[in-house]
């Protein structure tokens, strides 16, 4: 969780962060414990706000081809954390998205494969502009 | 459907343009108390990162 560890530029911003994964509240506790996170995480079992917020299913090649896998590890080299096993639907892919308090949404970034992740540098310099 | 549930064929995300549907959905959290997502930016900008799995 890169993002997670830019928290305090996040709070200058004075925006919310909001993570939500695809699994139990019980999976949600675990996670928050092993990646020694202090935000809440919402648990989305049935996955219906990753289909309003139009992330994609993967194909196999999105999910473990070359380029996938080669990122994949670099990060886990850089964050030296290893990736923990999948809980949920494992072709699921997620994605950022900033949403103003009228509802619109000035920037998203919706994973296009599993190595597709906005930078937080992105991320920051997006919330500075909404 | 393909193997572990992935896709047949390619799919592109399609994020809305305004996030009303998605303010609408309630969620549990690590304990189990539900959140309306619009809450999160009912006064200031949201952050909203849907994790891939939990790993």
């Amino acid at each position: 969780m890169q993002l997670h560890r830019e928290r305090q530029a996040l709070e200058e911003t004075g925006a919310g962060l909001v993570l939500i994964g695809q699994a139990t509240p019980r999976h949600a506790a675990h996670f928050r414990r092993r990646q020694d996170i202090d935000l809440p995480v919402l648990a989305d079992e049935k996955r219906e706000s990753y289909k309003a917020a139009g992330a994609k299913v993967a194909t196999l090649s999105e999910l473990l081809g070359p380029k996938v896998a080669a990122k994949g590890l670099v990060s886990s080299l850089r964050s030296r954390q290893p990736q923990g096993r999948t809980i949920g639907h494992p072709a699921q892919l997620g994605g950022t998205m900033i949403v103003r308090p009228d509802g619109s949404v000035p920037w998203s970034h919706m994973s296009e494969d599993a190595s597709d992740n906005a930078s937080p540098a992105e991320i920051l310099a997006a919330i500075r502009e909404a | 459907m393909g193997i572990i549930g992935t896709a047949s064929e390619r799919q592109h995300a399609h994020p809305p343009e305004r996030a009303d549907e998605i303010g609408a959905i309630e969620l549990p959290d690590q304990d189990g108390v539900q959140h309306r997502l619009g809450d999160y930016w009912k006064e200031s900008p949201a952050i909203l990162v849907w994790l891939r799995h939990y790993g």
